[in-house]
């Protein structure tokens, strides 16, 4: 008797502890297996990349492309103001071109832009699987979509082309682990074959395309890839450059607000209600008041006290200002100089005599934006430095503005990527080149086509150019001047072989290998099959 | 009665005399008629004799101040220098005599006028002491692991915010440090025997009455019966994925049989603030800034104090109940408030516990009731507050002359009375326990247990900001701004186990155990908040009110919801084996799985094994009278840690942002980390070798122990390969930390009269910590940042942990000096020297650590006649500590902001913005004086009062240290550690007074 209730309690033991169950239950996220089942939730993964891109393209406040190529060249800089800004002076190291390896500046873009690519083959992936019918859409549109994404992915190759070079190409996701560099040349072919494959396949641009990879992108990116080849290659695509051009320039990629076309305004390409300039080719949409999501880059261009300057709701981080030699390379009768920056006294929104005041070296004193960047408090004279700025210091930001916050367009600016006057200043450049680095009636009318906007017709009437005028530095110059705080500026250096070479402000010439970056030493260190670049 | 008898003072009695009724069992023959009873004690009183006698030792020698106590009547004495004493008792009484390091002997007086008495020494007070040590208990003697008791005799007296507190420097190798100050609502950082995980957890599993992850909230500090920590992988092996970080077992009080008592303990307290950050006066700041002259001169660090603060305790406990069907209730309220102004937490709440054999004492039933309701006052005591306080223009007026609170304009400033005037910020928590334990015994020896837990924790918090506040004006409008937010944790736990206990042929003593174990784990939140609002009358009451819903121009309105589980299922065994008891043997193991682990790795097996040898059990120590105890024992064991955020081994997708989708603005979704199939548990293997001593009669004990851990298949998100990865980082198994140490524990009792009695704890552990490896043939790497300075500046990272060297390292600048200019100068990797802007990352270097390498504590209590004194002392050496204070609020660059006196002296020279080096790095050694307490304890003539005790107690009394900050002991356990930030809670001094009473 007493073995049958030992036995029989060790059976109750044993049998209570009889789940052995580990699942997981997943409650406020999607397991990927589960998904795809509608229209909406493949678009919800199209569409994924576009949001990354404001990420690591646009000024939003992240170690990304814009950073990397305009930090380091001649038109702006984030210097030290006072006890702000330093930094760990990453900032310092990409005006002087001393960036390292293991530098958050370097990885940043790099992990970013990957990323962007992995949700471009992970979209791309997933969908051949998915059964359009099915979910009651048509074999046309997945076509279309899977194009999209392509041309999408290889823009995302354009960029990382652009700033590190020699890097894998990689098409699907987790699989190499270890991808191996590919040459430069190997990469261009890959775009090239993506974009011109795919591109005839995209729709033309219309309103409702806005913020999407259309005909007219594709062609934009066409006309980036082959006006930079001779540098990216060592082959020259100048004819092929020309053509891209000519398609948009030819109104035949469509238009958001009709044909493509320059826009006269002056702001209306970066305002609020830039989803309808018939100047823009493919920008990152946002809508603050539809969709609670902008651009937000008060952190990274505006004051401490920047809403009583605008009226807005948002103070700033007091970051990235413009370097002096920059600001000084518009003429005072240049609209652009006049309406794109902010310098002088500052007054509360709507006054023209309350003054916005300080907060540091000018605290409870009136705050007047200067184009010095140096120490003014301590009576400094000469060209200051990156570590002698105020927090006046520079002429500041104001190309996009984003209204108030009553407004129903209130930060809806959406981040222009390629506008049809880059198309103009392409094919000019292409032809100038050709053309041994000298100008034609055809390359001065191009841009003077473009610069009327930016003058009052009696300025213009000097101001114009000739073949005379139109020399290859003015061409760098003024393309500077047209595209600042666009996101352009290093690439532009660097085919102009400035890059390296020149000097401005507070910046030296470096050596030749810092045209590229390196590849950041955290992929160094695990992949064995990539390779640095030269020079670092 | 459990009275540990090393602690028992020469006035032994008195206390024995404390706890005579507790164990008075004979309740049946008690009348329940008080008037009977007391008449029935005065016949017997009038037919009682003084007995008198003499105590000796071994050697004959009379021993002074043995504790006498009649048993019956409670009454007590103690022998004289002679070891004679006389007491009244009468023939069927029992005399008990006990003295420390002496069994205790009984004796019925019968017809006996005269009663000699000889002692033996005891061998084995302490090593009968009970111990749990999971899943069971075993006798101190015969533990073959790395085990640490503290009972609550023991516990620091005086007041505690938390529970760990009371064991705060009483365990080598346990850190416990309470870097919020006496913050109500802040906890300690707790970590044992050095850092053993980067990213999973780090602080030991907390079980209660045998409910893993119990909650701490649940326990009074007067419910608390002892302490058991489970340091080596050998002891905390049978906790599985759990153990990594050691093992706290904490056990509540219980009833007991016999005569219903009342016990009710409670103390008031106030704090006081240690130290002064030493900023300048208005005239001194007008002198440096006379631009900044706002005309005022205000103190708002004073302003932010709450200087009548009191702090209030009180626990009610009744105790009673047969052998077999007892109880213990309490009940108890207290009202915690810091040192900041609106920083407080009120608690109230219940414990019962009920026990009960039955079915011929075969089956037995033991259940645990325990609630605690929790009204906290959040909104005050933040850091932010009194960094501000410190830095805030002396000369700016707390209110403007229309009433409204005047705010400064430099970067960053806010008014933090303001703040804490015109904000609320409060959370409602209610903390629930249940358990019950169902055990019957099968045969003599062999027992079934099943054991039901549920542990509920709900709170919720709400908070307003007036429409006036600072916040409200800056981001909403002058609208105002309310949020709720909820949380429910519920945790089921189901254990069954078989336990069986045998000796076979008087020389070979088994115990065994064989269990299963299951939990899950569920946590549920809610939150939202809305600004908008017209009125400051309803605070967060209506928060629908707020037209944020449909003004779009107003930040958007937030809503948020979120659940997870997990869960935790084991088999586990446990073989004790013990010959003769002198040779013993511990073998266990845990076989566990996790949810949170990836597909193929759900499963994980974690042994360990020890052994022990009694040496004063063998023949050829009988000779060595003076050595009571002599054990030598050594173990090694496999944990594991499954601390880590649920599901981190899935692909899953999450939001992305809206995006135009056909004209409309559609979520995105993308894979969100990842997926490693791969994942598993972090390892530690652990050995560890100790020594147990007791020498002259157990004046002189204690315990060594060396160990030596390391913890493999680190967890962390190490780079990802991008390509072909989607995310740059991925969580899984890759890098290794070593630790060893050495704790030593030494008791004695160096004096001991009939009257006074001197006795001390030393405790002294060292650790040695290194991240082994941060990389294997796939994943590496390069290195781990912690400790970034904050804004302005963002100076970057202070703390640098690399393969092969020691966690914790500053890495930075070596200072040189300041030039004629005063700008900074610093060394360069090949000793010249440079400006700032000369310096590259290879000029940085390891400049300190932050990590201390020894922690020692020193407690002596005396005790005279009825009189009590404890002075206690902890330290922590051999660490660096990172100034930011310093840094920021000693440079005259903080201008137009308020600095310390040092940017004026120690700085003055300095005219740079600040930069990281190894200038503001300063050693940090420090010795506490943590806790004085002096206690009397009341001797009564009274039969109503069984005890009465008395005590004044302060806490962190007086720190000697050469740190120039505000207080050396800040965070050490973790990575980030040693840096002394601008914001701060103030730390303080405490005084309490302390009524014990029973009844």
């Amino acid at each position: 008797m007493k073995k049958f209730i030992l036995y029989t309690s060790l059976l109750g033991v044993i049998t209570l502890g009889s789940c052995t169950k580990l699942d997981e239950n997943v409650y406020n996220s999607i397991i990927a297996t589960n998904f795809y089942n509608n229209r909406t939730e493949v678009m919800a993964a199209v569409l994924r990349p576009f949001t990354h891109a404001s990420a690591w393209v646009s000024f939003m406040d992240n170690n990304n492309y814009w950073r990397l190529n305009e930090l380091t060249a001649d038109q702006v800089a984030w210097p030290q103001k006072g006890r702000h800004g330093y930094d760990g002076a990453q900032w310092i190291r990409l005006h002087n071109h001393e960036w390292t390896v293991t530098d958050n500046t370097i990885k940043g873009p790099w992990d970013l832009i990957w990323q962007g690519i992995g949700f471009c083959n992970n979209t791309i992936q997933d969908l051949e699987k998915v059964d359009f019918v099915k979910i009651g859409m048509t074999a046309d549109e997945k076509t279309s979509i899977i194009a999209e994404t392509k041309v999408l992915r290889a823009w995302h190759y354009l960029k990382l082309i652009d700033i590190y070079g020699n890097i894998p190409i990689v098409t699907t996701v987790g699989t190499p682990l270890n991808p191996p560099t590919k040459t430069r040349k190997e990469v261009f072919d890959f775009i090239e074959k993506e974009i011109k494959d795919n591109v005839e396949l995209l729709k033309p641009l219309s309103a409702n395309l806005v913020g999407r990879v259309s005909k007219a992108a594709g062609y934009a990116m066409l006309s980036e890839l082959y006006l930079n080849a001779e540098v990216w290659t060592g082959t020259p695509r100048w004819d092929d450059c020309i053509a891209a051009s000519d398609k948009i320039i030819g109104g035949q990629v469509g238009g958001l607000n009709g044909n493509a076309d320059l826009d006269p305004d002056i702001y209306a390409p970066f305002g609020v209600a830039n989803d309808k300039s018939k100047e823009n080719l493919f920008q990152i949409a946002y809508d603050f008041k539809a969709a609670d999501w902008r651009l937000g880059f008060e952190g990274l261009f505006w004051h401490y006290n920047q809403k009583q300057i605008n009226g807005t709701d948002r103070n700033g981080n007091n970051a990235v200002v413009v370097v002096p030699s920059a600001f000084d390379a518009y003429k005072d009768t240049d609209l652009r100089k006049q309406k794109w920056f902010l310098i002088g006294p500052q007054y509360k929104y709507g006054s023209t005599t309350d003054p916005v005041l300080g907060t540091e070296e000018y605290n409870n004193k009136p705050l007047v934006f200067v184009k010095e960047i140096r120490r003014n408090s301590e009576g400094e004279t000469g060209e200051g430095g990156m570590t002698r700025g105020e927090e006046n210091s520079g002429a500041r930001f104001n190309k996009y503005q984003v209204g108030l916050p009553t407004d129903a367009s209130y930060w809806a600016n959406d981040f222009v990527l390629y506008r049809i006057t880059e198309a103009y200043y392409n094919k000019a450049e292409a032809l100038m080149r050709k053309n041994g680095n000298v100008a034609t009636q055809e390359v001065v009318d191009l841009i003077n086509k473009c610069i009327v906007r930016r003058f009052s017709a009696a300025d213009y009437a000097v101001n114009r150019y000739t073949i005379a005028t139109l020399t290859p530095d003015e061409f760098l110059a003024e393309r500077g001047r047209e595209f600042v705080f666009e996101g352009k500026r290093r690439e532009d250096m660097v085919r102009f072989g400035k890059f390296t070479t020149n000097t401005w402000w507070d910046h030296k010439p470096t050596t030749a290998t810092k045209a590229l970056f390196p590849i950041p030493s955290s992929q160094i260190a695990i992949n064995p099959g990539i390779k640095q670049n030269p020079g670092y | 009665m459990k009275i540990n008898l090393l602690k028992i003072s020469g006035l032994s009695a008195a206390i024995i005399l404390l706890n005579g009724p507790a164990f008075s069992m004979n309740s049946a023959r008690e009348g329940a008629d008080g008037f009977l009873k007391t008449n029935k004690l005065w016949q017997q009183v009038q037919s009682q004799n003084v007995i008198t006698g003499t105590v000796v030792d071994e050697t004959n020698q009379p021993v002074p101040g043995v504790g006498v106590v009649n048993s019956n009547s409670g009454k007590g004495t103690v022998t004289d220098a002679n070891g004679k004493f006389s007491i009244v008792a009468n023939a069927t009484d029992v005399l008990r005599f006990s003295y420390v390091g002496y069994q205790s002997q009984s004796i019925t007086v019968g017809t006996q006028q005269q009663i000699s008495i000889k002692l033996k020494v005891a061998t084995d007070t302490k090593l009968n002491e009970v111990v749990v040590v999971g899943y069971g208990t075993q006798k101190r003697g015969e533990i073959t692991s790395a085990v640490s008791t503290v009972k609550s005799e023991d516990f620091n007296q005086g007041g505690s915010r938390s529970p760990l507190d009371l064991i705060q420097g009483k365990v080598a190798g346990l850190s416990i440090t309470r870097t919020g100050g006496n913050n109500p609502n802040s906890s300690a950082a707790v970590q044992l025997r050095g850092i053993v995980s980067i990213t999973g957890s780090a602080t030991p599993l907390i079980v209660i009455d045998g409910i893993p992850g119990g909650n701490l909230d649940l326990l009074q500090q007067d419910d608390i019966e002892s302490f058991d920590v489970l340091k080596d992988g050998s002891a905390a092996a049978i906790y599985g994925t759990r153990a990594n970080a050691g093992v706290i077992l904490i056990t509540t009080k219980k009833g007991k049989g016999g005569d219903p008592t009342y016990d009710y303990n409670t103390y008031f307290s106030r704090d006081y603030v240690a130290k002064k950050p030493d900023f300048l006066t208005a005239e001194e700041f007008i002198a440096r800034s006379p631009s900044n002259n706002l005309g005022a001169n205000t103190d708002m660090y004073d302003l932010l104090l709450n200087k009548e603060n009191i702090t209030q305790y009180h626990n009610f406990a009744a105790t009673g109940g047969t052998p077999k069907s007892n109880y213990r209730a309490s009940l108890f309220y207290n009202d915690l408030q810091g040192i900041s102004k609106e920083n407080g937490r009120k608690n109230y709440g219940a414990r019962l516990n009920l026990n009960q054999k039955g079915l011929k004492d075969r089956l037995s039933m033991q259940t645990n009731l325990a609630a605690n309701f929790n009204n906290a006052n959040l909104l005050g005591g933040s850091d932010g507050d009194f960094e501000q306080s410190v830095q805030r223009n002396p000369t700016a007026p707390v209110y403007n002359p229309d009433g409204s609170f005047t705010q400064t304009t430099a970067f960053n400033n806010y008014n933090p009375l303001a703040r804490i005037t015109q904000e609320l910020n409060r959370r409602d928590q209610q903390t629930f326990s249940g358990d019950t334990k169902l055990t019957l015994e099968v045969i003599d020896g062999l027992k079934i247990s099943a054991f039901g837990a549920l542990i509920r924790d709900t709170y919720n918090d709400r908070s307003y900001r007036d429409r006036a506040s600072y916040s409200s004006t800056q981001t909403y409008q002058g609208t105002g701004y309310a949020s709720k937010a909820n949380r429910q944790d519920k945790t089921y736990t189901f254990e069954s186990t078989i336990d069986y206990n045998k000796v076979f042929n008087n020389d070979h003593s088994i115990s065994a155990v064989v269990g299963y174990s299951y939990q899950y784990f569920t946590r549920e939140d809610f939150n939202l908040n809305n600004s908008g609002f017209i009125t400051d009358a309803f605070e967060d009451w209506n928060i629908g009110a707020g037209n944020a819903i449909t003004n779009v121009t107003l930040p958007r309105p937030g809503i948020g919801s979120f659940k997870e589980d997990n869960t935790l299922i084991s088999l586990l065994g446990r073989v004790n084996y013990a010959y003769q008891g002198k040779y013993l043997l511990s073998v266990s193991a845990r076989r566990e799985g996790s949810s949170r682990f990836g597909a193929n790795n759900k499963w994980g097996t974690f042994p360990a094994a020890s052994v022990g040898w009694v040496i004063t059990k063998e023949s050829f120590m009988e000779q060595f009278k003076w050595v009571n105890n002599l054990k030598i024992r050594a173990g090694y064991g496999v944990t594991g840690n499954q601390g880590i955020p649920n599901y981190q081994s899935l692909i899953t997708l999450s939001t992305g942002g809206p995006y135009l989708q056909d004209g409309k603005w559609v979520q995105t979704y993308g894979p969100s980390r990842n997926p490693n199939p791969d994942l598993r548990w972090e390892k530690k293997k652990e050995f560890n070798v100790g020594l147990e001593f007791g020498f002259l009669n157990n004046r002189l004990g204690g315990s060594i122990d060396y160990y030596t851990r390391k913890t493999t298949d680190l967890l962390l998100s190490y780079n990802a390969q991008v390509p072909a990865f989607v995310n740059s980082t991925i969580y899984t198994n890759v890098g290794s930390i070593s630790n060893k140490g050495l704790e030593i524990a030494i008791n004695a009792i160096p004096v001991q009269t009939k009257d006074f009695q001197w006795s001390t704890d030393v405790l002294f552990s060292t650790n040695k910590n290194n991240l082994s490896s941060l990389s294997n043939d796939v994943f590496k790497a390069t290195f781990l940042e912690y400790g970034g300075l904050p804004s302005p500046g963002n100076l970057g990272n202070t703390i640098r942990a690399v393969e092969g060297q020691p966690l914790g390292n500053f890495y930075g600048r070596r200072f040189a000096g300041i030039d004629a200019s005063g700008k900074w100068q610093f060394y360069k990797k090949d000793g010249s020297i440079t400006n700032s802007a000369g310096i590259n990352n290879e000029d940085l270097t390891v400049i300190g650590n932050g990590i201390p390498k020894y922690y020692a504590s020193m407690s002596n209590t005396f005790k005279y006649k009825n009189l009590d004194l404890t002075i206690f002392f902890r330290g922590k050496f051999g660490y660096d500590i990172l100034n930011v204070q310093d840094m920021f609020f000693g440079n005259i660059a903080w201008l137009p902001n308020n600095v310390l006196r040092s940017a004026i002296e120690k700085n003055a020279a300095l005219k740079d913005s600040p930069q990281f080096s190894d200038y503001y790095l300063e050693s940090g050694n420090f010795v506490k004086l943590d806790n004085i307490t002096l206690g009397y304890n009341f001797k009564l003539k009274t039969s109503y009062i069984r005890n009465l005790r008395l005590y004044a107690s302060g806490r962190n009394i007086a720190t000697f240290t050469n740190y120039s900050g505000l207080d050396p002991e800040l965070q050490d356990t973790g990575l980030t550690v040693g840096i002394d930030n601008r914001g701060f809670y103030p730390r303080t001094k405490t005084f309490t007074l302390g009524l014990q009473v029973g009844f």
